[in-house]
């Protein structure tokens, strides 16, 4: 049983499953036999429940569809319903469905080769010099959406990770929010009318302490006390005070 | 008299219609400003400024002020001049219309060992999938990406917007108006497309053409 373990990890829902089992059962895919992939999907499912693994519902609306198909073979066949109400064969959509997912399968790996070849290319920030022209103090107007800021985060940390010394050591303080947000609002005195969100992380060092500035930010523009816009180079932007949401 | 005009126009015509890029770019620098002249070095300059942001064909133009074919042959120089030379560790490389410069493959190995890094960037199985599927298939709604991969696609489609692989560009007439998917630069910045026609050929399954004709989705 040990072994199924390692296989249903390499599974990517019911139709990689298919795909797999038609291939180990040596199956026609353009003459498939429903019936034994039916059967071996079962078995599969059944293992995977027997090592208590949770069986996710995508497979089971497969399975159904599978029993449904197996099912309606054992009926007769109405010739009259077929010319009213014209429905793709069962059979056929799946089989068209299996090939068609082994197209983007097959095409993924070429994908992710070229993935890899381009991580090997690196690139650089854009000067700061630059980026401080980049923006004028006033209409700081945010309508974006949050993936846009969850964007401009990952490139913050991205930056903050280039910037970071090849080897350092220091010690890891655990600080929650509202302190943070205490000592922010003492920086703030120090900071022009709007400025970058990376001019509040030149005391973090590890990502609790980011996180924690963060999360005190967010909560600061909650009280419109900062407010904060993203623009279209992903830059966190911040400004003093309330600003006008309309 | 009619001979003599012919032999004026022939005259002329080297002049008017430029043989080579380089006599067009020549003829181009004759008409610039001075300052100008040196746009291969601004452009160069500029690419090493902008930095993983990139420069766009269009954003070359309106600073430099010069013709969408001059910036283009600039660019190609460029391009060529860093990846030719063997002893230069950067190119530029042009993926959705950006141009940026990028280490070359062969630096990676020595910047992991100055940096000490051994973890490298993945992307799962389903995340390939998906961004196939998107990028084929564009623009798709999300049920037609999952009945494609037989699996839920909600948690994967935000992944993939927030890395900025994947964008929202609308909604489709079907019925509750579903959003619709579209892949973005970044993700040809990502897989080193130029654009979508540089994707890999689908490929065929024997008579999946067949199947495709008489099962066709559309």
């Amino acid at each position: 049983m040990e072994e199924f373990k390692v296989t249903i990890e390499q599974f990517d829902g019911p139709l990689d499953l298919m795909l797999h089992l038609i291939k180990e059962k040596e199956l026609d895919l353009f003459d498939l036999d429903v019936s034994i992939l039916t059967d071996q999907y079962i078995a599969y499912l059944n293992a995977m429940q027997d090592l208590h693994l949770e069986v996710a519902s995508e497979y089971l609306v497969e399975l159904a569809e599978l029993i449904e198909y197996k099912s309606k073979k054992l009926l007769p066949r109405d010739p009259g319903e077929i010319d009213d109400n014209y429905e793709e064969d069962p059979k056929d959509r799946l089989v068209r469905r299996l090939l068609e997912y082994q197209q983007f399968k097959e095409v993924s790996s070429q994908l992710n080769q070229l993935f890899e070849e381009r991580q090997l290319l690196m690139t650089k920030p854009q000067s700061e010099e630059a980026e401080q022209w980049i923006r004028s103090t006033d209409d700081m107007h945010y309508d974006g959406n949050p993936y846009e800021l969850m964007r401009a985060m990952r490139k913050v940390l991205l930056r903050m990770q280039l910037a970071r010394p090849i080897e350092t050591k220091y010690t890891s303080r655990e600080i929650s929010m509202e302190d943070r947000q205490l000592q922010i609002r003492a920086k703030l005195d120090r900071l022009p009318k709007t400025f970058r969100f990376e001019s509040l992380l030149d005391d973090c060092h590890d990502v609790p302490m980011f996180v924690a500035t963060f999360l005190a930010v967010l909560d600061m523009a909650r009280q419109h006390i900062l407010a904060f816009t993203v623009d279209e180079n992903d830059v966190i932007w911040f400004s003093k005070g309330t600003i006008r949401h309309d | 008299m009619t001979e003599k005009k012919d032999e004026l126009e022939i005259k002329e015509e080297p002049e008017i219609y430029p043989l080579s890029s380089d006599t067009q770019v020549y003829a181009e620098q004759m008409e610039m400003p001075l300052e100008t002249g040196h746009a291969k070095a601004i452009l160069e300059g500029l690419l090493f400024i902008v930095g993983d942001e990139g420069l766009t064909v269009e954003q070359a133009m309106s600073v430099l002020e010069i013709s969408r074919q001059r910036v283009e042959i600039l660019f190609d120089d460029l391009m060529k001049e860093y990846a030719g030379d063997d002893n230069r560790g950067i190119e530029i490389a042009n993926y959705g219309g950006t141009y940026r410069f990028l280490s070359k493959a062969l630096v990676h190995e020595y910047a992991k060992k100055l940096f000490q890094m051994n973890k490298h960037a993945t992307l799962s199985q389903a995340a390939l999938e998906t961004l196939a599927i998107i990028a084929y298939k564009q623009p798709i709604t999300r049920v037609e990406i999952e009945e494609i991969r037989g699996v839920g696609a909600d948690m994967m489609l935000r992944k993939l917007l927030a890395r900025d692989l994947i964008k929202e560009s609308g909604r489709s007439d079907a019925p509750g108006r579903p959003i619709i998917y579209e892949v973005t630069e970044e993700f040809m910045n990502t897989f080193k497309l130029l654009s979508l026609d540089e994707l890999p050929e689908l490929p065929q399954f024997g008579d999946m053409e067949d199947s495709d004709e008489l099962f066709g989705r559309e």
